[in-house]
C-alpha cells in the first residue's frame, strides 16, 4: 500500500510543481465560478445549487482529460515508466497511486467551490444537504471520468491524444445518450439513461444519495482502473 | 548471480523463424543462457540492435520473455518479481528522471518505492549522493541539471537501495571523457566492495552483480573483467577479454620482414618470399615490397591446434626455417596481436562460429561469470 500512497503523493506534487496543475485549477474556477453566477446567483430563485451541478458534467468532461492525460502518457514518453515499472511494484499499486494522485487534484479543484456554499449562506438559508450531496455526486462523477481518462493514457504514448480520445468518450456518450433518449421507446430510453453521468449528478444534487447511483460510479471506475492495470501488464509482454 | 536459461524475446506476432520472423514477428533475443556472479564487472557488447537492451529489460522484469526463465538472487523476474525487483538497481538508457521533482526529492521517492525503512532513507540518501559526488546538486530540479548529472541522478537512484545487483543501461551515453573516468572508476569500486553481511546472507553473495551494456568498445575494455557479445539476438561469444583473444591469438597471422642486398630487384625478392612461404603458409595475405630493401609478408600458418604442442611443428620455426634455408635475411618475424576490436568484428560479423566457439555461451551449458 505504501506504494500507492508514494505514487499518488509524487503525482499530486507533480501537478503543481509545474503550470499544468494551477491551469486545471484556474479552468476549473473558471468555469465553476461561470456555472454559480449565472445558475445560482440570480435573485428570485429559490437558494439550491441544483442548476450548479447541471453544469459539472462539462467541466468535468474537460478537466477529468485535462488531469489523466499526462498519467501514464507522459511517462511514457520521456521513458521513466521503464524505471518505474522495474521498481518492486506491481501494476495495481502503480495505477491505483496514478489514479488516487488525480483523485487528489480533482479535490483540490473542487476545494476552492466551497466558496461559492459559504457566498451562497451569507446571502440566503440554503438546505445543505442536497448541495454535499451533489458535491459527493460531482466528485464520483469526476472519479468515473478520470478512470476512462487513465485507460486511454495508459494506452498512449502522446498527451494530445490521450486528452482528445478521453473528452471525445466522456462528452460523446453523454451526447449520444440525451439523442437516444429522445428517439427511443420509453422503456429503452430509460435505460439508455441509467448510462448517463449527468443525469446521475442531477439525482444527488436533488439530495437523493442513492446506493444504485454511488454503486454505478464504483464499480464501473473500479472496472476501468482494472483494466488500465491489465493494459500495463499486457505491455511487459508486447 | 543473474542466471538466464533460454530466454527468447519475439516482439509482434509470428512464427519468430528469424530475424524479422515469416508472419512478421521480430525475434530481438533468441535462446539466450548465461549466468552471471558478483566481484566483477560484466559488459554486455554488441552493434544498436543486437538485443542488449531486451535482454537488460528481462533481467529487470520491464519485459517477460517469450520462452525460458530469468532468475535474480534465486527469485523468478517474473512468478516472483517483487523480491527480484528489489535485488536490483538499474539505471536504464539516457537515465530517464522527473525534470520537475528536485534531486533530492526524487531520491525520496525512489527510496520509498524500494521500500527503505524510514529511518534508513536519509543516511541511504546522503551515502547515495555522496558516492555519486551530487551533495551540491540536491536542491536543484532535475530539469535544471546537465546530461551528466543527470546520468550521476540516475546512478544514485539505481545504488540507494544498496542492491546486490547493479544493472546499467548505456550508462556513459552523453557524458564528457572527465566524467565517463569517473563513472568508470565508480562502477569499478561498486563491483568490487563487499556487499553488507544482511544482503550477502540474503543472496549468497559477497559482492556486487554488476552489468554493464555499451555498444562501445573501448568503454567496455576500461571497465569491464568479463565481457559478453551480443549480435542479431544472440550470445556470440562470453569470457574474460584473454579468453575471447585466445582463439584469435592462435590464428593470428605471421609476419615476416625479409632483407635483400639494393642490387637485387625489389620485383624478384618479392615472388621469391611468395614462393618460399607458400610452401609452409596456410594462406599468404599479403607480399609486397617494403622501404630499405625489403619484403614484408603477411600469412597464416597452419592448425593452432598444432602449433602449442610440438617445437618441431611449430608454425613460427617452420617458417623461419624455410627462409632462412633458401639464404635470406630475416629482418623481424612476428606474430599480429589480436585486439578485443577483433573479437568484437569476427562475433558480430559471424566468424565466431570459426574462431570463437570454445567461448559461445551454447543454451544448455551456460557461461558462467563468477
Amino acid at each position: 500500500m505504501s506504494g500507492v500512497a508514494t505514487i499518488a503523493l509524487r503525482e499530486f506534487r507533480a501537478f503543481f510543481q509545474l503550470p499544468l496543475g494551477w491551469i486545471i485549477v484556474a479552468l476549473c474556477l473558471l468555469g465553476s465560478g461561470f456555472a454559480f453566477t449565472n445558475a445560482t446567483l440570480i435573485p428570485g430563485q429559490p437558494a439550491s445549487m441544483r442548476d450548479f451541478f447541471a453544469f459539472w458534467w462539462f467541466i468535468l468532461a474537460i478537466i477529468a482529460p485535462s488531469i489523466s492525460m499526462r498519467l501514464f502518457s507522459e511517462e511514457l514518453r520521456s521513458g521513466t515508466f521503464e524505471p518505474l515499472m522495474s521498481s518492486p511494484v506491481s501494476e495495481l499499486s502503480i495505477v491505483l497511486g496514478k489514479y488516487f494522485g488525480a483523485m487528489l487534484l480533482l479535490i483540490a479543484c473542487l476545494a476552492p467551490t466551497m466558496l461559492y456554499v459559504g457566498v451562497l449562506g451569507s446571502l440566503t438559508r440554503p438546505d445543505y444537504g442536497p448541495i454535499f450531496a451533489g458535491y459527493l455526486g460531482v466528485l464520483l462523477a469526476g472519479a468515473l471520468y478520470l478512470a476512462v481518462g487513465l485507460v486511454f493514457s495508459a494506452l498512449t504514448s502522446s498527451q494530445t491524444l490521450a486528452f482528445l480520445a478521453t473528452m471525445f468518450v466522456l462528452i460523446g456518450v453523454e451526447l449520444a445518450i440525451a439523442y437516444g433518449s429522445s428517439q427511443l421507446p420509453p422503456q429503452a430510453a430509460r435505460a439508455v439513461s441509467e448510462l448517463s453521468a449527468n443525469a446521475r449528478i442531477a439525482d444527488f444534487a436533488k439530495g437523493v444519495v442513492d446506493t444504485a447511483n454511488i454503486a454505478y460510479f464504483v464499480v464501473v471506475s473500479a472496472w476501468l482502473v482494472g483494466i488500465s492495470a491489465v493494459i500495463l501488464r499486457a505491455r511487459r509482454w508486447r | 548471480m543473474i542466471e538466464i536459461e533460454r530466454v527468447s524475446k519475439q516482439f509482434g506476432s509470428g512464427g519468430g523463424g528469424g530475424l524479422g520472423g515469416p508472419s512478421g514477428g521480430v525475434m530481438a533475443v533468441r535462446d539466450v543462457s548465461l549466468s552471471i556472479g558478483g566481484g566483477v564487472v560484466t559488459g554486455l557488447l554488441g552493434p544498436n540492435g543486437a538485443g542488449k537492451t531486451t535482454l537488460i529489460r528481462m533481467i529487470t522484469g520491464f519485459l517477460t520473455p517469450s520462452r525460458g526463465r530469468v532468475r535474480v538472487c534465486g527469485h523468478d523476474a517474473i512468478e516472483d518479481s517483487g523480491p527480484a525487483r528489489r535485488c536490483i538497481g538499474f539505471l536504464p538508457e539516457s537515465a530517464p528522471l522527473y525534470p520537475e521533482m528536485r534531486v533530492s526529492q526524487f531520491l525520496r521517492f525512489r527510496a520509498s518505492l524500494f521500500k527503505i525503512p524510514r529511518a534508513e532513507r536519509a543516511s541511504a540518501i546522503d551515502g547515495a549522493l555522496r558516492r555519486c559526488e551530487l551533495l551540491d546538486m540536491q536542491d536543484r530540479r532535475v530539469g535544471q541539471l546537465s546530461k551528466g548529472y543527470r546520468q550521476r541522478v540516475g546512478l544514485a537512484s539505481a545504488i540507494l537501495h544498496r542492491p546486490p545487483v547493479l544493472i546499467l543501461d548505456e550508462p556513459s551515453s552523453g557524458l564528457d571523457p572527465a566524467q565517463i573516468r569517473s563513472l568508470r572508476q565508480t562502477i569499478r569500486d561498486l563491483a568490487s566492495e563487499p556487499l553488507d553481511e544482511a544482503t550477502a546472507k540474503r543472496t549468497g553473495l559477497s559482492k556486487r552483480v554488476v552489468l554493464l551494456s555499451s555498444h562501445s568498445l573501448p568503454e567496455v575494455r576500461a571497465t569491464c573483467d568479463r565481457i559478453v557479445i551480443m549480435a542479431r539476438g544472440q550470445v556470440r561469444a562470453a569470457g574474460a577479454p584473454d579468453e575471447l583473444l585466445e582463439p584469435l591469438r592462435a590464428a593470428a597471422p605471421w609476419r615476416v620482414e625479409v632483407g635483400h642486398p639494393p642490387e637485387t630487384p625489389a620485383s624478384l625478392m618479392v615472388s621469391r618470399t611468395q614462393e618460399l612461404i607458400a610452401g609452409v603458409a596456410s594462406r599468404v595475405l599479403s607480399c609486397v615490397a617494403a622501404p630499405g630493401n625489403a619484403v614484408i609478408a603477411r600469412l597464416e600458418m597452419a592448425s593452432p591446434s598444432i602449433s602449442h604442442q610440438s617445437a618441431t611443428t611449430h608454425p613460427g620455426e617452420a617458417l623461419f626455417r624455410t627462409i632462412a634455408g633458401a639464404g635470406l635475411t630475416i629482418r623481424s618475424l612476428s606474430r599480429e596481436e589480436p585486439t578485443l576490436e577483433d573479437v568484437f568484428l569476427a562475433a558480430v560479423e559471424d566468424r565466431a562460429h570459426d574462431a570463437l566457439t570454445p567461448s559461445l555461451s551454447h543454451a544448455t551449458s551456460p557461461k558462467v561469470f563468477a
